[in-house]
C-alpha cells in the first residue's frame, strides 16, 4: 500500500535541501489534496499560511476523525505515524513553526502512549527544535470541522466560527495554522520523497454488511462493483451510504466513485467511507441511527441543527412505531431541507441528507413501516375508521 | 464575541492546555467535581462558569462519580447493521445499569451509547475503559464483562 511506504526522515531531510519554496512547488505538482473531506490543495493552504504575517504559526494534524464508517485515520496512525509525524515536520519547516498539535479523538485514546513514543523518537532523530503535543479530544464530533477545533486545542467549547478569518491565515491564538488531516500530512511526506508517488489513490474504509470490513487503497473513480467484490456482502445488496453526510443512496454498480458521484448535491466529498446495506433491513432503521448521531452531536449553536436533528429524530421514530400519516413524511423533507440550508458548519448542512436521499429512493421503505403500524390499527377497529 | 481573537493575550501564560488538564483530572480521580474546577479556575485562571461550559460540552467529560468500569457500546450505523442494537440491550441487561448512562447498583459498570468509536471494520464494537473490544457477539461480551466481574 502506497500510504504505508515510511520516508525514514529522508522526506524532511529532501525538503529541507530543497528549501520552502521549492517544495511547496514540488507539492502542487504532485497534486496533492487535503484527505479530511474538503479536498482542498495542500500547497496552496501551506502557502496562504507562509505568506501571512505573523511571530508565531502552528500545524494542528487533525486526527479527530469521527464520521461513522470512517477508521483510515486510525488505520494510518497504527501502521506508519513516523511518517504522519514526519509529515508534519516538514509542514512546520515550510511555514516557519515551532509548535505543532495531533487533536487526537478521546475514542483513540489507546493509541496515545506509543504515538507519544514515536513523536518523541521522530523529532529527537530529526534534530530539529519543533515540539510536537497531543491535546485529547473528549468525544465531539463537530471537533473535527477545524474552527471548532481550534477552539477546543484553545480550551473552549468546540462550536464552529464563522469563516473568515480563515485558520490558515486567523487560528490558533490568532496566528495562522495550517490544519491537515492524518492521511494528508502522511502522504505530504511520501509526495515529497517518492517519485512515483500517485494522487489518485485515496483510503477506502468500507464496513456494513460485509464479510470483509476494512481498510482498502483504492484509486479514484473505482467502479462501485469492485468494491463490492472486495468487500463480498452477506447477501445481496440494497443501499450503500458514504458516511452519514453522504446520506442512503441505491447500489449502483456501474457508478465510478469520485468526488463528482459521491456528493449528492453541494456536500462535501468526504473521506470515502462506504457503508454497505444489504436487504434485510429497512432503511428507515438506518436512517434512524444516522438521526440520532446528529441529534446527538449537534454542537447546538445553530438552532435549525440542534432542534431539527432532534425532530428529525422523533418522526423517524415516529415512522418506526407506524404511527406516521403520510403528511409527516412532507414534514420531514421540508424539515431536513431547512437544517441543510440554514445551519453554519458541515454537520448542521448535511444533518437533512439521509433524510432526503432515503426519502427519495427508499420511500417503498418508510411505507412498509406505515402500513404496518396503521394499517393493522385501521384493521382492529374499521368502523371507527368509517 | 470572537474568541479567537479574544484569546489571543492568554496565549503563552498557560504552560498546559486546558483539555489535556481536564483529561487528567478525570484519569485520576475518574470523574471531574465543582471542587476540581474551582481549582483549575484559580491555578489557569480561568472563569468558573466557562471551565462548566467547556466540561458540559464535551460528552466524555463525567461531572458524576462512574462506576469501576466505563462501557462504551457504539451505535454508528456499521454496528446497527452488525446487529449492534441487540448488543446495547444485551449489555443494558448484563451489567445491570438500568439506563444508558446509567451505573449499576454494586457500582462495578457505567453504560453509555456514543456515537461511533471508528471500529466499524470490527462492528459490533464497545470500549471498556478506552480499550477497544470488536467483532462482539453477546456470548463474547458476556464473556468480556465477567472477567471484570470476577475481579472484584
Amino acid at each position: 500500500m502506497q500510504i504505508l511506504r515510511e520516508t525514514r526522515l529522508e522526506a524532511l531531510e529532501k525538503a529541507q535541501k530543497l528549501g520552502a519554496d521549492a517544495v511547496l512547488e514540488l507539492l502542487e505538482k504532485r497534486g496533492l489534496e487535503g484527505r479530511g473531506g474538503a479536498a482542498f490543495s495542500t500547497a496552496r493552504k501551506w502557502k496562504t499560511c507562509k505568506s501571512a504575517p505573523a511571530d508565531e504559526r502552528f500545524v494542528v494534524c487533525n486526527a479527530d476523525e469521527g464520521e461513522p464508517g470512517t477508521f483510515k485515520d486510525k488505520f494510518v496512525m497504527k501502521h506508519n505515524a513516523e511518517t504522519m509525524i514526519e509529515g508534519m515536520l516538514i509542514c512546520a519547516y515550510v511555514i516557519g513553526a515551532k509548535r505543532c498539535y495531533i487533536y487526537l479523538r478521546g475514542e483513540y485514546e489507546y493509541l496515545r502512549k506509543r504515538l507519544l513514543e514515536q513523536i518523541d523518537d521522530v523529532v529527537k532523530r530529526s534534530g530539529v527544535d519543533v515540539t510536537i503535543e497531543i491535546v485529547r479530544g473528549a468525544g465531539a464530533y463537530v471537533c473535527g470541522e477545524r474552527t471548532a477545533l481550534v477552539q477546543s486545542i484553545m480550551g473552549y467549547r468546540g462550536n464552529p466560527q464563522y469563516s473568515p478569518p480563515n485558520i490558515t491565515t486567523c487560528g490558533l491564538w490568532g496566528k495562522p495554522t495550517v490544519v491537515n488531516n492524518v492521511e494528508t500530512l502522511t502522504c505530504a511526506a511520501q509526495a515529497i520523497l517518492f517519485d512515483d508517488w500517485d494522487p489518485k489513490i485515496r483510503l477506502f474504509s468500507i464496513s456494513g454488511n460485509v464479510t470483509k470490513p476494512d481498510v482498502y487503497e483504492l484509486p479514484l473513480g473505482v467502479k462501485m462493483s469492485s468494491i463490492i467484490d472486495i468487500a463480498k456482502p452477506k447477501n445481496k445488496l440494497k443501499a450503500m451510504s458514504f458516511g452519514c453526510f453522504g446520506g442512503i443512496m441505491p447500489v449502483d454498480p456501474e457508478m465510478a466513485v469520485t468526488p463528482d458521484t459521491i456528493c449528492v448535491e453541494k456536500c462535501q466529498h468526504g473521506a470515502y467511507s462506504v457503508i454497505l446495506i444489504d436487504e434485510t433491513n429497512n432503511v428507515v432503521d438506518i436512517a434512524i441511527s444516522i438521526a440520532s448521531f446528529y441529534a446527538y452531536e449537534s454542537c447546538g449553536k445553530c438552532t435549525p441543527c440542534r432542534e431539527g436533528t432532534i425532530r428529525i429524530l422523533d418522526l423517524l421514530k415516529k415512522v418506526k412505531r407506524g404511527e406516521a400519516v403520510p403528511k409527516d413524511l412532507d414534514t420531514l423533507r421540508e424539515l431536513a431541507a431547512h437544517v441543510n440550508d440554514t445551519s453554519l458548519c458541515g454537520l448542521g448542512q448535511s444533518a437533512g441528507n439521509h433524510v432526503l436521499t432515503s426519502l427519495l429512493h427508499f420511500r417503498k421503505d418508510y411505507e412498509a413501516y406505515m402500513k404496518g403500524g396503521a394499517g393493522e390499527r385501521a384493521g382492529e377497529n374499521p368502523q371507527k375508521r368509517q | 464575541m470572537n474568541l479567537r481573537v479574544d484569546s489571543m493575550s492568554g496565549h503563552h501564560k498557560k504552560e498546559k492546555l486546558l483539555m489535556n488538564i481536564l483529561w487528567e483530572l478525570q484519569d485520576r480521580h475518574g470523574y471531574i467535581s465543582e471542587h476540581m474546577l474551582k481549582q483549575v479556575s484559580v491555578d489557569q485562571d480561568i472563569p468558573i462558569a466557562r471551565l462548566w461550559g467547556v466540561v458540559k460540552f464535551y460528552s466524555m467529560f463525567r461531572t458524576e462519580p462512574q462506576g469501576k468500569h466505563t462501557i462504551e457500546v457504539c451505535g454508528s450505523p456499521s454496528c446497527v447493521l452488525n446487529d449492534g442494537t441487540a448488543l446495547v440491550e444485551f449489555l443494558k441487561k448484563e451489567t445491570g445499569v438500568g439506563k444508558l448512562g446509567g451505573t449499576s447498583k454494586d457500582g462495578l459498570f457505567t453504560l453509555y451509547k456514543v456515537s461511533c468509536i471508528g471500529c466499524c471494520d470490527g462492528a459490533p464494537a464497545m470500549l471498556v475503559d478506552g480499550k477497544a473490544h470488536t467483532k462482539l457477539t453477546t456470548e463474547r461480551a458476556k464473556e468480556i464483562l465477567g472477567k471484570f466481574k470476577g475481579k472484584r
